[in-house]
């Protein structure tokens, strides 16, 4: 009965008198069927497919292209080498049950059940579980995705996840050249106000400054002084590019070592590899080293992923793009 | 308030005899009724008249309610009754600045002493003194307040006729319940000097839990506000305010409804509100009615902004007492009623009225439900809900009946009063139909007149079927602060996922249908 949910609170649980329970049991005398869902959450949340809650565009996610944010892409990519069959929709952190995207919500079961959110940690788990049930769809058996790397990737992957991560942070969001780009990807999306724009700018970049100090032991960035980061202040900026160099031909070499095109010597993509394409293709996408930041003399990621062991890594990540996201070139222009 | 009209040991019968010292001391009500009648038909004017005891209070302010005073009144023919009645508005006036205690004021009439050398007249020339006591011009204040089913703990800070021109400014923290927090402060000014048209400029910021759709709200925004009495005790308000919301803190179990509206929305909106209230007690009304509506248009045209609809509200409620036959005195027995009705027209951004429209977001729609609307029914217990969550609608109509009767051993004076009632509520939201322009659809937005037939399928929709119904009886207690209800309730007729509440419910608020 809709009136005595199972969450109610115990003291409501109490015994309640018999005779009282009989009259309550004859109440309500007429239940009608449910009031349908508001437009917009019929819209955009009775899709029968799972949907994968992402930083995106809403083009970018109906043709459900990669997100441009880092995090959201790895398990993005990762989805798709499991061959799970999801879509993609524009969303914000608030959305989260964890408070930063990416998370998947099952489709529902009727109209108005509301199924529990998905964390990024959990969707290797229910990607396997859903894939090893529709037999349609079955996988590749030694499709590596477990989300477990062995101790020496666990090492190496600290490259991508500090190194290359404060590089793309600081990067996009403390280099003034890039201001017109973060504004684009993030606080144009959020809302049409300006002085609401302002502020969340504002906010992303106090919030990068800290990632990158607090990241900063491999990467180099020391926030000297907290109190106005409005750009590059009081962060080693040439310590945390020159890192990223040296994870970025690190990670080369390490792609050379293995011979088969995909890390650890794997016959497929997995994890480690979803976790590299995911800073490698936003940065070459993104900060090609053509344009504005080029001009003014600054670091080029993008230039500086293809140069890492001559193109290793921009080949990596056509191959990546070619498994998880094949017939589409990987430039949106 | 309590303007006493004194009148001066020279009044106006005597005229002859120039008392040069008038008494001021105390009024004298000594003269008979039918004396009184004829002095007022005396004609009068005013000669002088001066105001004590503001000192803190700009002269241009008290010229704006005395000047018109003597000017009307300076015409040959005036007499005595209409010169009082005129001084008795204006002190009226002066009262509802709020700069003035209540208890302080007195005005006093004293014939002017004449000039040996002017013509005699058969004109009273009045000298009339108003004495007033400013209020404290700052005040901190504390204590606990309850709006509708919220309860908040609060602590103000007033600083009164700060510029001398009856200027407020008011700043005030709270916590509650429901609000974690919320900070205000509020600059208010009546226009030319005239107490019955203010402006005032507000700046806010709040966080509110939402626990009916797993949420919470931080509000930022500012408002514009002009505010305005007219004549037949009604008053209107109209608005400009700029909202930024921020749709966050999830619980986790919150719907996909609910999260896929998290997050940022700037609505910056034209309000207008009207109020008449005619009742003869707001908290336990026994006799009068009570119209109101509320209209605003977000993000159309120039208004710009994250949100753009049209929402209109109205309420109409009243109540009659019931005359018990063979009974003299007051039966303290009454029936009332109350039909609460809303819609809210999504619009396209821009100055068109046929484009894209986005369709509405949760804390744009109304909300239904709870002990102090539809009774018998949980917190936005009406309507539509996603899992757990209510979700709200575009549309909604809701009306109840009730009588009140005084408890056995208590009088109809008591503040106490046993209810009967039965209330009912409808909230549908609006839903394109399913099918074939759907498909064609790329986007969320929808076309014009996807827009209409939504609306007007959400309009349909209210009067399929019977409404979602609830009855029961109840103690009501009606403080002077808030009133206090005790219900056992039934709910009859309910939708599928609406949350009615079986048994007792407690209602707290100020404002019930």
């Amino acid at each position: 009965m809709a009136s005595l949910p199972s969450a109610a609170p115990s003291w409501r649980k109490m015994q309640i008198p018999r005779p009282l329970q009989q009259l309550f049991d004859l109440f309500p005398l007429r239940t009608y069927e449910a009031n349908p869902l508001p437009e917009r959450a019929q819209h955009l949340t009775t899709s029968d497919l799972p949907t994968l809650y992402v930083f995106s565009t809403d083009s970018d996610a109906r043709l459900g292209l990669p997100s441009f944010n880092p995090g959201c892409l790895k398990w993005q990519t990762l989805l798709r080498l499991a061959n799970l069959d999801f879509r993609t929709l524009p969303s914000t952190n608030h959305a989260s049950p964890t408070g930063s995207l990416p998370f998947l919500l099952p489709p529902r079961t009727s109209p108005t059940t509301s199924p529990l959110p998905i964390p990024a940690s959990n969707l290797l788990a229910y990607a396997h579980k859903q894939t090893s049930n529709s037999n349609s769809n079955t996988p590749d058996p030694d499709l590596d995705l477990d989300p477990d790397l062995p101790p020496r990737a666990q090492a190496y992957l600290s490259l991508i996840t500090l190194s290359l991560r404060n590089a793309w942070l600081c990067a996009l969001y403390l280099d003034p050249a890039h201001t017109s780009l973060l504004q684009q990807l993030y606080t144009r999306p959020a809302s049409s106000s300006r002085a609401v724009q302002a502020t969340l700018l504002y906010q992303l970049r106090r919030a990068a400054a800290e990632q990158i100090a607090i990241g900063g032991g491999a990467g180099g960035g020391k926030v000297i002084s907290l109190a106005p980061v409005s750009g590059t202040d009081g962060i080693d900026e040439g310590a945390v590019y020159a890192a990223a160099r040296d994870a970025l031909d690190a990670l080369a070499s390490l792609l050379g070592e293995s011979g088969t095109g995909w890390f650890f010597g794997a016959e497929r993509p997995g994890v480690f590899d979803a976790a590299l394409f995911s800073y490698t293709h936003l940065m070459m996408e993104y900060m090609s080293g053509e344009g504005a930041a080029a001009e003014g003399g600054r670091v080029a990621l993008g230039a500086m992923v293809r140069g890492a062991g001559d193109g290793e890594l921009a080949r990596h990540r056509e191959r990546v793009l070619g498994v998880a996201w094949p017939g589409w070139d990987g430039y949106r222009r | 308030m309590a303007a006493s009209l004194g009148f001066g040991g020279s009044n106006a019968a005597d005229k002859g005899n120039s008392t040069a010292t008038p008494s001021t001391a105390q009024p004298s009500y000594s003269g008979t009724t039918q004396m009184l009648d004829e002095h007022l038909l005396t004609p009068a004017s005013i000669s002088s008249l001066e105001v004590h005891g503001a000192a803190n209070t700009r002269r241009s302010l008290l010229d704006h309610i005395f000047k018109p005073v003597v000017e009307d009144t300076a015409p040959a023919g005036t007499t005595l009754g209409q010169v009082l009645d005129r001084v008795g508005v204006a002190t009226k006036k002066l009262a509802r600045f709020d700069i003035f205690k209540e208890e302080g004021f007195g005005v006093f009439l004293s014939e002017a002493p004449r000039p040996e050398s002017a013509p005699p007249t058969d004109r009273t020339d009045l000298d009339i003194s108003i004495r007033v006591k400013e209020k404290s011009r700052l005040v901190f204040s504390a204590g606990t307040d309850f709006g509708n089913a919220e309860g908040s703990a609060y602590t103000n800070a007033v600083a009164r006729n700060i510029f001398g021109g009856a200027e407020t400014l008011s700043v005030n923290a709270s916590t509650g319940t429901r609000t974690r927090s919320a900070y205000n402060g509020t600059f208010s000014t009546p226009i030319n000097g005239n107490p019955d048209l203010r402006l005032s400029v507000e700046a806010l910021r709040s966080a509110t839990q939402k626990p009916w759709a797993s949420h919470e709200e931080q509000l930022t925004g500012a408002n514009l506000r002009l505010a305005w009495l007219t004549d037949n005790s009604g008053t209107h308000a109209l608005a400009y305010s700029t909202v930024w919301r921020q749709l966050t803190g999830l619980a986790a179990t919150a719907s996909p409804t609910v999260r896929t509206d998290a997050g940022d929305s700037l609505k910056s909106s034209l309000t207008h509100t009207f109020t008449r209230d005619r009742r003869d007690n707001p908290m336990l009304p026994q006799n009068g009615y009570l119209l109101r509506s509320i209209s605003e248009l977000a993000g159309w045209g120039p208004l710009n902004g994250d949100v753009s609809f049209a929402k209109t509200e109205v309420e109409a409620s009243g109540a009659l007492p019931v005359t018990i036959p063979g009974l003299a005195s007051k039966s303290g027995v009454s029936v009332g009623g109350g039909l609460r009705l809303g819609l809210l027209y999504p619009l396209p951004s821009g100055y068109s009225l046929a484009g894209a429209t986005q369709p509405s977001r949760i804390n744009d729609r109304f909300q239904l439900g709870g002990p102090t609307d539809v009774r018998g029914f949980k917190l936005g217990g009406l309507g539509p809900h996603d899992g757990a969550d209510a979700v709200g609608g575009d549309v909604f109509a809701a009306g109840s009946v009730n009588a009140l009767f005084p408890l056995p051993r208590t009088g109809p004076d008591s503040p106490l009063r046993l209810q009967l009632f039965a209330n009912a509520g409808r909230l549908v939201a609006l839903s394109s139909s399913k099918g074939a322009e759907k498909e064609g659809r790329e986007g969320l937005a929808m076309d014009s007149t996807a827009v209409f037939q939504g609306v007007k399928s959400a309009v349909g929709e209210l009067t399929n079927g019977l409404p979602s119904l609830a009855a029961g009886v109840g103690l009501v207690y009606a403080h002077p602060v808030a009133r206090f209800e005790l219900n056992f309730s039934l709910p009859l007729v309910l939708r599928k996922g609406e949350e009615g509440r079986k048994g007792l419910q407690i209602g707290v608020g100020i404002n019930f249908l």
